[in-house]
């Protein structure tokens, strides 16, 4: 990343207190932050446990969003709302963890342009226009900015109960987000001053509360201390992830994770359009008027929706006004029915995730389920039915992730606990495939999915016409064997490839991930017999695409085509 | 060798020397990312290729899953770049790699292949010695049948040999329990040489045949114990039979095998590969070399 240029500044006296703090050699602790799509929290490790931090309206979760009515943006922390209905005025900018780092492409994106702010798309895969409604008038915004403003009133919050600055966080991500994504939320991050110690998907993090509580209960001797599996489901409003992992003298090490964006906000979505049906027509034109009342109706859904987790039928009355009006029982069933593809995914990535840990549901020691909408009985129904077991009531489902995150802070930072209620470690693994396009237009993944970080690992390629010079190294991360549908990260020339026949050069292509998640690539020539590589290595940090570099790779393919291919190396060791 | 495997050893075992005074230095990303070089992350592959995976763990060739699962959590908790700081990122790489091996049962076999070591499959009882230290070449073995209980060996180097009252013979109950000189004139004084250097290797199997097994006897008639005469030319054959026994257990592996997904399939053969790190450590061989760490 580079220097932290802060565009925003919290007036506080944190420069002079910070040098005091690194002089008398007292590690920050950072804190744990997790920005949801619809609700965020701070925690921290106060000394002897994780305690969540409140705002002046002693709040522990805050909606997450930012209005932008007023001369300045304020979001969810320091502000008040007067009603629900102010943040669905087009003035407020929310969901967007489920916008920050995707192209206009994306069906994630076009899913979100019935909200009411603005998401223009023109659909040729760059970074879709966001604007807030101010006074009749679209006023452009970022997602990185929105999630600065976001955090900087997390860090002024959290200065202010901690009464000292905060620097270092541990932030809460979704299992399915690609490295571009993450080095947005980076990028947001130094925008507020933040300096990233780690990126967490959030179900490890839950595993690392959960491997210090039956750390607890080893040293209670209430529980044993043997190994145990436990698969965690957490499905928020914009995301839903699986982490398997196995857990024993509080380390958790994850086996597997399966990530999707999937969540609340498309239960509620294809919830509204079943209530009414022609709701895209009706809202395309975006006045104040269509405005409101997608408010009314989205206000009205989600009611509905939360009501049926504890009802089996619920009334539905809304006012659209126009002489629009909604007068319906919706029952639970028809509930399950409407969103039965999004419950089938769930139930999928679940499967898929215990079979790539490969557990058996007779090894699954505990099912934690956790997020927003961990409390929807269908969710509940289906990961009982999968894992065979009730689900662990230990947890609080609101709060896991942010208390983990605030876990491996204190870990992270080197804090030290008397009581042994901090040796704790995560170990975790890739949730994507990382490698190279090689073999005409094949994904070769070089480090494979759900691989224990830090790694390293390398292969070798070879020139795929005579006297072939330079080489292109493309690199993308997913699991697809077409190169495309996986994301780029970036791509860079071997140059200086001493002429020879083809299949003769061996180049080598290295990839390192470390425990802080930096990707390394490295890659070198060497012509079989000589001692040095024929020409300088390179290292490249990843990924180096910007936003609108989703056609990069269509317009290297139009400028080179298959000159600075390569091939895979079938070695005679490998068998 | 011996001295320089030690000193690798230690190396490993302390990688944060500066743990104490520096703490908040290496914890801090800004200080890492700056100071990162390639040097810096392919210094230590000289330890990684002088260490095996067994020995890097600290565990025994013939450890169970789940002692290498404790031995390898152990270690994460002290050298995980949570813990040890960014200095950890290379050992933690040594670790993950030998823990994935040894944790597959089908890549641990073919591991044991490569370095030459046969699990024997008996779990640790009073024939086996135990080892102390890192493991060396060459291993003390006290051939009990010839041993005729003279104590001497006991007298010179009490913490390496002890006396096996019911059997009346000596055996090894420590590797280098006591220093060289002391073995050096133990294995001197045994009046009829029965105390033997034996490749470490063989130790296992030597250990497991020289226990005397219970003689299938009729009625009264030849019942008791019984050991190999020759407990050598027994290890012989006994690998021999053992690899036997290795190639049937493949080929009916080998059915197993096929209902492995491609992408199974791949990735253990990418980690077989990576076994092979001769050829594909050159480049970074190299950078250690130019930059002359």
């Amino acid at each position: 990343m580079a220097e932290p240029a802060p565009a925003y500044t919290v007036a506080s006296d944190s420069e002079a207190t910070l040098e005091e703090k690194s002089s008398s050699h007292l590690p920050e602790i950072a804190i744990g932050i997790d920005i949801g799509t619809s609700q965020c929290s701070v925690a921290v490790w106060n000394g002897s446990e994780v305690e969540l931090i409140r705002n002046t309206r002693n709040q522990k979760l805050m909606r997450s969003y930012v209005t932008f009515k007023d001369e300045i943006p304020a979001g969810g922390v320091s502000n008040q709302l007067a009603h629900e209905y102010e943040m669905l005025s087009g003035a407020a900018v929310f969901n967007i963890k489920r916008l920050v780092g995707r192209v206009d492409t994306d069906p994630v994106v076009h899913a979100s342009k019935s909200l009411p702010f603005l998401v223009q798309t023109l659909n040729i895969g760059v970074r879709p226009f966001i604007a807030a409604l101010v006074k009749n008038m679209w006023r452009s915004t970022t997602p990185e900015e929105v999630l600065a403003i976001f955090l900087i009133e997390l860090r002024t919050m959290a200065e202010l109960k901690l009464k000292r600055p905060v620097r270092t966080v541990v932030l809460t991500i979704p299992v399915a987000f690609s490295r571009f994504q993450l080095t947005r939320i980076e990028r947001a991050c130094a925008m507020a001053g933040l300096q990233v110690l780690r990126l967490m998907p959030e179900p490890t993090a839950v595993a690392l509360l959960y491997a210090q509580q039956q750390q607890q209960n080893v040293h209670e001797n209430m529980g044993s201390g043997s190994e145990k599996i436990a698969v965690i489901f957490n499905m928020g409003a914009g995301f839903c992830d699986v982490a398997v992992s196995a857990t024993a003298g509080g380390v958790s090490q994850i086996k597997a994770l399966a990530g999707t964006a999937l969540g609340g906000e498309d239960i509620l979505l294809n919830t509204m359009r079943h209530l009414l049906p022609d709701m895209d027509s009706h809202f395309s034109t975006r006045g104040m008027e269509e405005i409101t009342r997608m408010g009314l109706l989205r206000v009205a859904t989600q009611d509905a929706i939360h009501k049926l987790s504890s009802l089996s039928n619920v009334q539905i009355d809304v006012d659209l006004g126009n002489g629009r009006k909604i007068c319906k029982v919706l029952d639970r069933e028809e509930f399950e029915e409407v969103n039965r593809e999004i419950f089938e995914k769930c139930e999928s990535l679940i499967r898929q995730c215990l079979h790539d840990a490969k557990v058996d549901t007779g090894d699954i020691s505990d099912v934690i389920l956790v997020g927003g909408c961990s409390n929807i009985p269908k969710l509940q129904k289906i990961v009982k039915g999968v894992c065979k077991k009730d689900p662990y009531t230990g947890i609080n489902p609101l709060e896991a992730a942010v208390r983990g995150a605030a876990l491996e802070g204190a870990v992270a930072s080197g804090v030290n606990d008397p009581f042994g209620s901090l040796d704790l470690l995560t170990i975790q693994a890739t949730p994507l495939s990382i490698g190279v396009r090689a073999d005409g237009n094949s994904f070769i993944p070089i480090i494979h999915q759900n691989t224990t970080v830090p790694v390293r690992r390398d292969m070798i390629f070879t020139t795929v016409h005579d006297n072939q010079a330079e080489a292109m190294i493309i690199v993308y991360e997913g699991d697809d064997k077409v190169v495309e549908k996986n994301h780029l990260l970036g791509y860079f020339k071997i140059t200086g490839i001493p002429p020879a026949p083809k299949g003769v050069p061996e180049i080598n292509v290295c990839l390192d991930i470390d425990a802080a998640n930096v990707l390394r690539v490295f890659a070198g020539v060497i012509m079989p017999g000589a001692q040095n590589p024929a020409a300088p290595v390179m290292e490249v940090r990843m990924p180096t695409v910007d936003d609108g570099h989703g056609w990069c790779a269509e317009a290297l393919n139009r400028s080179y085509g298959s000159t600075l291919d390569l091939v895979t190396v079938q070695k005679k060791g490998a068998r | 060798m011996w001295a320089a495997s030690l000193s690798t050893h230690q190396q490993f075992l302390n990688p944060n020397p500066f743990k104490n005074d520096q703490n908040f230095n290496f914890k801090n990303p800004i200080w890492w990312r700056k100071q990162n070089s390639v040097s810096a992350r392919c210094c230590l592959k000289k330890t990684e290729e002088s260490k095996n995976h067994y020995e890097l763990l600290g565990v025994s060739v013939d450890a169970s899953a789940q002692e290498i699962k404790n031995a390898y959590r152990k270690l994460q908790k002290k050298y995980h770049p949570d813990i040890a700081g960014e200095k950890g990122h290379e050992s933690t790489l040594m670790l993950n790699k030998a823990y994935k091996v040894l944790v597959r049962e089908d890549l641990r076999r073919e591991y044991d292949k490569s370095i030459g070591r046969v699990r024997v499959g008996i779990q640790s009882n009073t024939f086996r010695s135990k080892w102390r230290e890192p493991l060396r070449p060459q291993a003390l073995f006290v051939d009990e049948n010839a041993c005729v209980g003279c104590w001497k060996c006991v007298h010179y180097a009490g913490n390496t040999f002890t006396m096996d009252e019911t059997c009346g013979s000596a055996r090894v109950k420590t590797q280098y329990g006591d220093d060289d000189t002391k073995i050096e004139i133990s294995v001197e004084s045994c009046p009829v040489n029965c105390i033997h250097w034996v490749d470490s290797k063989e130790l296992a199997v030597l250990e497991y045949l020289i226990q005397p097994q219970p003689n299938v006897g009729y009625g009264i008639y030849g019942q008791g114990w019984e050991r190999p005469t020759n407990v050598f030319m027994a290890a012989k054959s006994f690998n021999k039979h053992l690899e036997q026994q290795e190639e049937s257990k493949q080929r009916q592996g080998k059915s197993k095998d096929e209902e492995e997904t491609p992408a199974q399939a791949e990735a253990r053969e990418h980690a077989y590969k990576e076994l092979q790190t001769g050829g594909f450590a050159r480049i970074w061989s190299w950078m250690k070399r130019s930059t002359g760490q």
